[in-house]
């Protein structure tokens, strides 16, 4: 991220105390101002009681915590944002890895492949997610067309609200726009393994299963947990696919932590801002509790000084 | 703990901060300039700003603009114009009174929690008589709480049955249904044409359920309030919705999962593209329709149980004043011009949806297309949007609804769930 604090001690004339801050200046507003303050804001909005119309009526303690914890929905809520979470890096690192592998060899398309794969990354997450709307559609969608044109299903299938496949529907098209990202740190981990390795172990009699196991998995540690690290807050916070692909179901059975967050505020009965800045200061303590406790079982120094 | 796993763990922590932290907003941003200058209650303002709900791409800024513009010459003072979508005008609202930077004039479809929370003019300081008194009544009714009248009008919809005149020819059904019953035959006599035909489309998730609801109600002779209590889980509602799942899971008439079906892309969608024989449209839908030109339709009242006296839903959206220092009297000038009938019936007029003025009725009236709306609109029943405590049990009904006509769904016990939760909130 942005540079620390030097700590070096070289400003101790006032000279070169002002040259300091003059160049710290900039990144200590940049933290200041997008993680410091909003923080403070969610913290205060949490601990504030308001009207339906978003009007501040006092202080309201712990109370937003409270109701947040009390929601009968809650349980529902934190075990699909698990499962949704779990899925969707599982199944990104899985075939990221076979992608990444493909990407890394010389062949014809190589570059059309290429292209192709990073395409889903630069297209919005919300178009995307209409697009995909409209392609799992009961009646139009071109996906049930073709399965009940082929004769896989007699009728077609409610992809989005039938309980049974909301939630992998989900899952498929989170997985599809995680690919890219993942795919290409893959990628350039591949790329930092040096051929040499790979050679000797061809000496050594190793098989390409055994290259693959006790070379290129190692090696490729620092790059697979790069992407599960940040994956796991990407794909956690992530919003648009939750809340497009889900907006016609009423309640809350299939959203996770950010959507239920989203609907305490503006879409719920409770339409609660107080309610809402708890919720959110619960998710970032969460993402937080969680990637801590994957970076320490990970052994995240050793493995990144590597 | 060591130094490079702090810094690590602090840096990681920072970044999910950050995303959550943007997470809730998706893109709201913040109220703008503050427009009017809040030095001195004496002080008049120069400029005031209007926060307008998007109801159509083509016609809403435009409108706007051009009133802006007719306002400066008439008053000297700027009107600031933002124009926002459905979509995000909750949330815009909502950030806006939270930074202590409303807008003067607010246009959204609810406004008894403002009035409620003391923030708003009433008509009392800022609506001459001349125009107090041109307004429907019902509308007046509806847009008063507490006596006083905070909630002004700037249009109005009714709905109204559709029916496709092809597929009722084909099912061999010489006319609308006037029952309930008659409903339940000819939509079987529909969906039996096969092919995806589905007799009723209706659109009971979250995006309209209280409407589709509330029309099957009010023709059973049912309300959300009667005399002035909570009557949810009265016993002709609870054999409202029962009706209405039963046209789902017994009667099988109604599209695949009407309890997960929004309004604009699903069941209006469905009887666009002539795959539903009925639908409950309002005049924006005939005006689509008129535009595709694919789908012969016509329009009737709504049926009810027994064949009584149809009633019809209105809906209205309100403009809103907020009380700042110095700016009532700029209000004013904004609703008189809003009112002037080129104004306001322009306005109307191009986004498709009906008067809410005596005036308006008469200027309207030429048009046939929309003489099934008119006849019923002054007699329209509307929701309790007088009541604070509806803002809240209309997404309360959005959100539970739907579930009450799947399978499993339990009619009697989702309305006694929102009875209660409409009696404990109020």
């Amino acid at each position: 991220m942005t540079a620390t604090a030097p700590g070096s001690g070289a400003g101790t004339s006032r000279a070169g105390l002002g040259v300091t801050a003059l160049w710290l200046g900039p990144a200590l507003a940049l933290i200041v101002g997008v993680v410091l303050y909003p923080a403070v804001e969610l913290v205060r909005a949490s601990t504030s009681d308001y009207s339906i119309t978003g009007l501040r009526k006092g202080a309201a303690g712990a109370d937003n915590y409270r109701r947040v914890l009390e929601h009968p929905d809650l349980s529902t809520v934190l075990l699909n944002t698990v499962v949704w979470v779990a899925a969707v890096l599982v199944l990104s690192i899985v075939i990221s890895l076979g992608l990444a592998q493909l990407m890394s060899k010389e062949f014809f398309g190589r570059r059309l492949l290429r292209w192709a794969v990073i395409v889903p990354w630069a297209a919005s997450l919300v178009i995307t997610a209409r697009l995909f709307m409209l392609l799992l559609d009961y009646n139009y969608g071109i996906v049930n067309q073709v399965l009940v044109a082929s004769g896989i299903v007699d009728t077609p299938v409610d992809f989005l609200g039938d309980d049974r496949f909301t939630m992998p529907s989900m899952i498929a098209v989170g997985t599809f726009v995680t690919l890219p990202f993942t795919a290409y740190v893959l990628l350039a981990g591949l790329k930092g393994i040096p051929d040499d390795v790979y050679e000797a172990a061809r000496m050594d009699g190793a098989s390409p299963w055994q290259a693959y196991s006790r070379i290129t998995l190692p090696l490729l540690r620092p790059a697979l947990m790069v992407a599960t690290v940040l994956n796991i807050i990407y794909v956690f916070n992530s919003f648009p696919i939750v809340y497009t692909l889900n907006d016609r179901n009423p309640g809350f059975a299939h959203d996770t932590t950010i959507t239920f967050m989203y609907k305490l505020a503006f879409k719920s009965a409770e339409k609660s801002v107080g309610m809402s800045a708890a919720a959110g200061v619960f998710n970032v303590l969460l993402i937080l509790v969680v990637v801590l406790a994957y970076l320490r079982i990970s052994n995240w120094k050793e493995a990144t000084d590597a | 703990m060591n130094k490079r796993f702090a810094a690590a763990a602090a840096a990681i922590g920072g970044f999910a901060l950050t995303l959550t932290a943007c997470g809730g907003g998706t893109g709201a941003g913040t109220a703008g300039g503050g427009s009017a200058s809040s030095s001195g209650a004496a002080e008049k303002v120069t400029s005031i700003k209007l926060v307008a709900a998007e109801y159509s791409k083509e016609n809403t800024a435009a409108f706007w603009t051009k009133f802006a513009e007719a306002y400066k010459a008439k008053t000297g003072i700027t009107l600031e114009v933002q124009v926002v979508s459905w979509n995000d005008i909750d949330q815009q609202s909502s950030t806006m009174v939270q930074n202590n930077n409303p807008p003067d004039i607010l246009n959204l479809n609810v406004y008894a929690s403002y009035a409620k929370d003391d923030l708003l003019w009433s008509a009392d300081d800022v609506l001459s008589d001349a125009v107090k008194s041109d307004l429907l009544p019902n509308f007046v009714k509806s847009g008063t709480y507490e006596g006083k009248m905070y909630g002004m009008p700037d249009l109005s919809s009714a709905r109204a049955l559709f029916y496709n005149k092809d597929l009722f020819a084909k099912a061999g059904i010489a006319g609308p249904p006037k029952t309930w019953d008659e409903f339940v035959t000819d939509a079987k006599k529909i969906s039996a044409l096969g092919n995806g035909t589905v007799g009723y489309a209706m659109p009971l998730g979250p995006e309209e359920a209280q409407a589709e609801y509330s029309i099957w109600m009010f023709n059973n002779g049912g309300d959300w309030k009667t005399d002035g209590k909570w009557s949810i889980n009265s016993p002709q509602n609870v054999e409202t919705l029962k009706f209405l799942k039963d046209l789902s899971v017994t009667q099988k008439v109604t599209q695949n999962n009407p309890g997960k079906t929004n309004r604009t892309d699903g069941a209006f969608a469905l009887f666009q593209s002539g795959k539903a024989g009925m639908v409950v449209g309002f005049s924006p839908l005939a005006g689509t329709l008129d535009k595709d030109a694919k789908v012969s339709y016509g329009t009737a009242a709504m049926p009810t149980k027994d064949g009584g006296t149809p009633s019809t839903y209105g809906v209205t959206d309100y403009l809103m004043a907020f009380k700042k220092p110095g700016n009532s009297e700029a209000v004013k000038a904004f609703y008189d011009l809003y009112y002037s009938p080129d104004q306001v019936n322009t306005f109307i007029k191009n986004e498709g949806f009906l008067p809410v003025t005596q005036s308006g009725l008469k200027v309207f009236a030429s048009d046939t297309k929309l003489t099934t709306y008119l006849d019923t609109l002054t007699g329209a029943k509307l929701t309790p949007t007088d009541d604070p405590g509806w803002d809240r049990v209309k997404l309360a009904v959005q959100q539970s609804i739907g579930a009450a006509v799947a399978p499993d769904g339990d009619p009697q016990a989702v309305l006694d769930s929102l009875q209660k939760q409409a009696e404990s909130g109020s």
